[in-house]
């Protein structure tokens, strides 16, 4: 036994794919593991995926059968909607203080849904990156994880909340719940804590907001998704046009000082993977991609060559740095084509900017004491038994945070023995 | 096989010195092109220059136009992903261009660095004062003569009508260096024309515009732009600086009139009414304007210099010396020339003197100067606006043709 072994426990922090295959591979070999999570949820940026790399798997795929792992394991602990408060002592004998927001539903809820039917206060659905309104008392989505109701308590009126409570048949809704604090004593700490989509209205020029047609990657993944906003119809947010034109903007705030200075990596793929999707309904569409290089590395080059191939698609070298809304609900991207040295107005009727990631963690992870680069991903530490996995660790696709999460388990376990 | 490169040490140093070295961060993204304001569809820029400037194609940039078209209002530095700054690097491009153009070459590179100031400023100081010396005119006057003439027997007085000597002297000193300038800019203007029209291909054209209708098609256009600076305008970040260029300009053409006019009278009416010799009254309407002007002049240099200090501890402008000497030149002939006016006014002759001595230098190096040193831009960028409207014209886009 090493001297920073203590009761070898693994405290996870993020819920996502990442978080869940280190939680996993940690408790599969004997180790007590707590898994904790902000959302309401576990599944993270995945859940919200329509397919994902490497082989187009719908979320479902992946997620499924390891929720149904961690349900038959009694070595791991799951939280919801909760986040690390402070941190204290040191590898082998971390004590971590954590914070649970009222869900106002216990866990004697079986998501039959009454509740939602009597709720009729509606709040932005967040899953669907606010693409609609849902009730305020809510599954967040058809594959949740613990699979239970959330009430938003703050946007539903007295009357509401009177009827929502009277509506659950099993005495499920408990509006008195209260904020918890618990302790934790853990050997070692697993941060996967993923990844948030650049906020669009940061990269000024591209005038997010001006227009609805202007939309984001994700929000194109839930645009594409059966259980999306539209059914997984790719229409023009707003007045569900079906768009005869697409633009893509790569590096939509990504490998530029002024917003994430890093490149995020899977943007690229993304785009050839929503260019999949409208080819599925949408075989004529012109597609254009801006781009300044594009970085398909690995096995991943035949995705980008099938696509490329494609006679109504054109990639153009030059980066999209304006875009104009047109009065018939479309936007004019203007890029220079760096290879003919000449500018190009592009009218289109949907235009995607390809957003990067950016750490989720932020600044918090700096008041916690967590070791971070200047981009804001964590730098693993086993020496002070801290260790990163995932998109919280680099920008990487769901391939390599699966490596980087097992890596990370095994980091941990030793640590703790 | 083994290959021999030899990096352009010379381009990369002059770029350096210019404040163009952050050209290497540069990873051809091209929004530069689209957030400069002046950039056309046809032929962008400076994403284009960008490149042709880490490959060290030298020759390609100096016959650029676009290089001269950029009014450097710094708004594709704003927004580059990489720090690149391409708005200082197409500066410090015109710093070379004006260097290689320049002639003769010893004196355009004698421009381009600040170690050499003291030679700089030496030379006409050299000059002026052996003229003093030479001149016999060698003292300074009681306080009755010096409210009379003023300055205007610095370099002494003979009875001589045609040709006061303080006339003489002056016309050796200032007509040498504008001599000098106009030799320069005529050459570099010349060969900056034929490589411009090297570099869209052109050979022969068929038709060719006369003198009268050059002028009238493509530079009076620009002249009367570049009066109401509406390229200025466009620019978003530094859009201030036409509040310190446009009251400097009109200093400028205000007292380049006052010049004229006291040349006229002095030198041609002087012959005939001897009275017209001597300092202007300060009522006339010529002594007003170039008053007007001095102070615009003067106010102008002041708020670009206030701008350029501001925008340089903003870290949005790099310090060069290619900024800051037509700055200092600009600011030394003004505030000498209102100096010694208000000292000839209160009667103090000895620093009188002084002072009017140091604005013969500061004027002498203004004009000198002028084709190897920011200042070369009034020459070489209306041109280049002149070619941007002549090769969107029929005389090159001929419309039978397409």
């Amino acid at each position: 036994m090493s001297d920073t072994a203590g009761n070898g426990a693994v405290l996870v922090v993020g819920g996502g794919i990442s978080g869940i295959t280190a939680a996993l591979e940690a408790a599969e070999v004997g180790i007590d593991v707590f898994l904790v999570e902000k959302n309401a949820y576990f599944g993270g940026r995945v859940a919200q995926l329509n397919q994902y790399f490497p082989k187009l798997c719908p979320p479902t795929c992946g997620l499924e059968i390891n929720f149904k792992r961690i349900k038959d394991n009694r070595k791991i602990r799951t939280y919801t909607l909760t986040t690390v408060k402070s941190i204290t002592g040191g590898p082998g004998n971390f004590e971590v203080q954590l914070e649970t927001m009222p869900r106002y539903i216990n866990s004697n809820c079986t998501a039959c849904g009454d509740c939602g039917q009597v709720c009729t206060d509606e709040i932005d659905d967040a899953f669907n990156l606010g693409m609609k309104k849902i009730k305020a008392a809510y599954l967040p989505h058809e594959m949740a994880f613990p699979r239970r109701f959330v009430l938003e308590k703050n946007a539903c009126s007295p009357a509401t909340l009177d009827a929502v409570k009277a509506a659950c048949k099993y005495n499920a809704v408990d509006l008195d719940m209260q904020p918890q604090t618990f302790t934790l004593k853990v050997s070692s700490i697993i941060w996967s804590t993923g990844w948030n989509p650049y906020d669009a209205n940061k990269i000024t020029n591209l005038n997010y907001n001006s227009s609805q047609a202007i939309i984001t990657n994700m929000m194109m993944e839930r645009l594409a998704a059966d259980n999306g906003p539209t059914k997984g119809k790719i229409v023009r947010p707003g007045d569900n046009k079906e768009p005869a034109s697409f633009a893509f903007v790569q590096c939509a705030g990504s490998r530029d000082e002024n917003h994430l200075e890093h490149c995020s990596y899977i943007c690229c793929m993304a785009t050839f993977k929503h260019i999949s999707y409208i080819r599925d309904q949408y075989p004529e569409a012109k597609i254009y991609v801006f781009y300044i290089d594009l970085r398909t590395p690995g096995k991943y080059e035949h995705f980008r060559e099938k696509f490329m191939a494609d006679p109504n698609s054109t990639f153009i070298k030059g980066k999209v740095a304006d875009i104009v809304a047109e009065r018939d609900g479309g936007v004019t991207v203007i890029a220079e084509n760096a290879v003919t040295g000449t500018k190009i107005h592009q009218k289109v009727d949907l235009c995607i900017l390809a957003t990067g990631m950016e750490p989720a963690l932020g600044a918090q992870g700096k008041a916690l004491g967590v070791n971070m680069d200047g981009n804001g991903f964590i730098v693993s530490d086993p020496e002070r038994g801290m260790i990163s996995a995932g998109c919280a660790k680099s920008a990487v696709d769901v391939y390599s945070s699966g490596q980087s999460s097992t890596a990370a388990a095994l980091k941990a376990i030793q640590i703790g023995r | 096989m083994s290959m021999n490169v030899q990096p352009d040490l010379e381009f990369i140093k002059a770029m350096k010195e210019a404040g163009g070295d952050t050209l290497k961060q540069c990873y051809q993204c091209a929004t530069c092109s689209v957030a400069c304001p002046l950039s056309s569809d046809d032929k962008p820029f400076p994403r284009k220059e960008m490149i042709l400037a880490q490959w060290g194609l030298k020759e390609k940039l100096i016959y650029d136009p676009n290089v001269f078209l950029c009014h450097q209002c710094g708004d594709c530095t704003e927004m580059c992903p990489r720090g690149a700054r391409p708005g200082d690097v197409l500066g410090a491009i015109r710093a070379y261009a004006y260097r290689a153009l320049g002639w003769p070459k010893a004196l355009a590179t004698l421009c381009s660095s600040v170690k050499n100031l003291p030679i700089l400023i030496g030379i006409p100081a050299a000059a002026i004062l052996f003229c003093w010396l030479i001149s016999g005119g060698m003292h300074i006057p009681a306080g009755e003569q010096f409210a009379r003439v003023g300055y205007t027997q610095f370099f002494g007085h003979w009875d001589f009508r045609l040709l006061a000597k303080n006339v003489l002297f002056i016309d050796l000193i200032m007509l040498t260096a504008v001599g000098i300038a106009l030799t320069s800019l005529y050459k570099g203007i010349s060969a900056l024309w034929k490589g411009m029209e090297a570099s869209i291909g052109l050979k022969d054209v068929p038709y060719r515009p006369s003198l009268v209708q050059f002028v009238k098609k493509f530079l009076w256009p620009s002249l009367i732009e570049i009066l109401q600076h509406n390229r200025f305008r466009e620019c978003t970040v530094n859009v201030d600086r036409v509040k310190g260029h446009r009251p400097l300009m009109l200093g400028f053409i205000g007292l380049f009139i006052v010049t004229c006019y006291s040349l006229f009278t002095q030198d041609v009416i002087g012959i005939f009414i001897p009275s017209m010799h001597g300092p202007i009254s300060m009522w006339n309407p010529v002594k007003l304007l170039a008053n007007v002007s001095a102070v615009a002049m003067i106010g102008g240099i002041g708020i670009l210099w206030l701008n350029r200090t501001k925008m340089e501890a903003a870290g949005k402008a790099t310090n060069t010396f290619y900024d800051w000497f037509l700055i200092w030149m600009i600011m030394g002939v003004g505030v000498t020339g209102l100096a010694a006016e208000l000292l000839r006014i209160i009667g103090i002759p000895s620093l009188g003197y002084v002072v009017y001595y140091l604005h013969l230098i500061a004027v002498a190096m203004l004009f000198l100067y002028m084709p190897y040193t920011k200042f070369a831009h009034i020459a070489y960028r209306t041109f280049a606006m002149a070619f941007e409207r002549y090769r969107e014209s029929s005389y090159i886009k001929n419309p039978l043709n397409q």
